[in-house]
């Protein structure tokens, strides 16, 4: 069913056209006769073709043609603008002030009908065309959703892929990843950012894959060479992750680089200090070292909660970022909800 | 100054598709706002106001246009291009001939 807006402020030429637009079928009328109202009623009203009279009290036909495209998404409707048969300079004016075609007075059906169903083809193709692209950007998020999806996944096997050459687990992963959201979360990052650290954060070790069994594996404490290779990890993960057009790997790169480095410069590999730190790599270092405290390895038992927030406490400013740990500990309630979400002796379920 | 008014209704059923129900509505309407039309006249007239004796000289030579008078329009519309040009006090006599055309339009077509 079209809407045909009708505006008039002669009685006799709103029910004449009424009558008109009724015998096209399928149209339904809304009648106004002061250009004003109808202006208003378009603020909240989509019409399908507007038949708007010339000369009216107030505001006449060009100004509400005007007045009518500065509205939000009524620039393409048609118009059709009603007028005199001696008034060929309003014509003029009428189509170019935004009216698509126009009548003349006296109003003849036949010329009529044949403008109006033209207008009205017009506003359903019009349609079509949005509708069909609204379709295609549907389809296009929905495909943009699985492909990230694949890519989370992806990220997450290749991550678990690093952990199953280490003692770490895929549970470390989930935790660590959340905590770096929670500290984004407590930084006023921006939701795309906080889900960008969430996905970005479990790729910290994926350099691992590159340190050599006798070292990553070792039981006992390493020797100062055997450190030195270990340390490598951080620039092993850069060099697998860096140069991807992906966001989620440029950001996974950034934090392999950088997770170790500490904020007074004593860190590795570049020994950065402060702000030179980026800043995923600082949130990450706070969220990697809470979590390996709190998890129980084989190697070493858990620590209690309360010496590990000590511990973060105690590094601000030299471990790590005092904005940083501030935020993790803000939100320490969820940080207790990640912990019983994502248990060591369970799969992890994202 | 226009004839007198005659009827010329198959030119207006040419124009309406034949329809005879819209024209009949279309009489019922124009007599039913006679009265009004002539006032609205004659107030424009009296306020000294060219642009709305200009408007309201242009619906009624719609009107007239709409019942096929084309003398009664032309008429009409020399009103309207005079009130145009901010002419208004010395056209109480073409006023008048338009509310006298109006009314014997409506005449014809209660008649009819």
């Amino acid at each position: 069913m079209h809407n045909v807006l009708i505006i008039d402020d002669s009685d006799i030429n709103l029910t004449l056209i009424k009558a008109l637009v009724l015998k096209l079928g399928d149209c339904s009328p809304t009648l106004f006769d002061h250009p004003v109202a109808a202006l208003e009623w378009c603020r909240s009203n989509v019409p399908d073709l507007v038949i708007v009279d010339y000369m009216m009290p107030e505001m006449d036909g060009l100004k509400f043609i005007s007045a009518f495209r500065a509205l939000h998404g009524r620039n393409e409707i048609p118009v059709l603008m009603i007028t005199a048969n001696d008034q060929k300079d309003i014509r003029y004016d009428a189509l170019l002030g935004g009216a698509n075609d126009f009548l003349t007075k006296p109003i003849d059906r036949i010329e009529f009908s044949a403008r109006a169903r033209n207008m009205l083809s017009l506003r359903t193709g019009q349609k079509y065309l949005a509708d069909r692209a609204e379709h295609l950007s549907a389809l296009v998020e929905e495909r943009t959703a699985e492909i990230r999806e694949r890519e989370k996944e992806l990220i997450f096997r290749i991550s678990r892929a690093a952990e199953f050459r280490d003692p770490e687990t895929g549970a470390h992963i989930q935790r660590m990843a959340h905590y770096s959201q929670i500290i984004a979360l407590g930084l006023d990052l921006s939701i795309e950012q906080q889900r960008l650290i969430l996905e970005a954060a479990p790729m910290h070790d994926v350099g691992k894959i590159g340190i050599p069994d006798y070292i990553l594996l070792k039981p006992g404490k390493l020797t100062p060479e055997e450190f030195e290779v270990m340390k490598g990890h951080a620039k092993i993960g850069h060099e697998l992750l860096k140069d991807s057009r992906s966001e989620i790997m440029k950001a996974g790169a950034e934090v392999a680089i950088s997770h170790h480095e500490k904020y007074d410069g004593t860190g590795y590999p570049y020994a950065l200090k402060g702000h030179q730190i980026p800043l995923f790599g600082r949130i990450v270092a706070v969220a990697d070292v809470f979590d390996a405290l709190t998890s129980e390895r084989p190697y070493k038992r858990a620590w209690p909660l309360e010496d590990a927030c000590k511990f973060l406490e105690d590094g601000r400013g030299k471990h790590f970022d005092p904005m940083c740990v501030e935020a993790f500990l803000a939100g320490w309630e969820h940080v207790l909800d990640i912990r019983q979400r994502f248990r060591d002796e369970e799969a992890p379920q994202v | 100054m226009a004839g007198i008014f005659v009827l010329d209704k198959a030119s207006i059923l040419d124009r309406l598709g034949g329809d005879e129900e819209i024209f009949a509505m279309m009489v019922d309407l124009f007599v039913q706002d006679v009265d009004r039309n002539c006032a609205a006249l004659a107030t424009a007239l009296a306020s000294g106001d060219a642009a709305v004796l200009r408007r309201e000289a242009h619906t009624v030579k719609g009107l007239l246009a709409t019942f096929s008078d084309e003398a009664g329009a032309a008429d009409a519309r020399v009103v309207e291009l005079r009130a145009r040009d901010g002419l208004v006090a010395d056209q109480a006599a073409a006023v008048a001939g338009l509310q006298g055309r109006l009314r014997e339009i409506a005449a014809v077509l209660s008649a009819g």
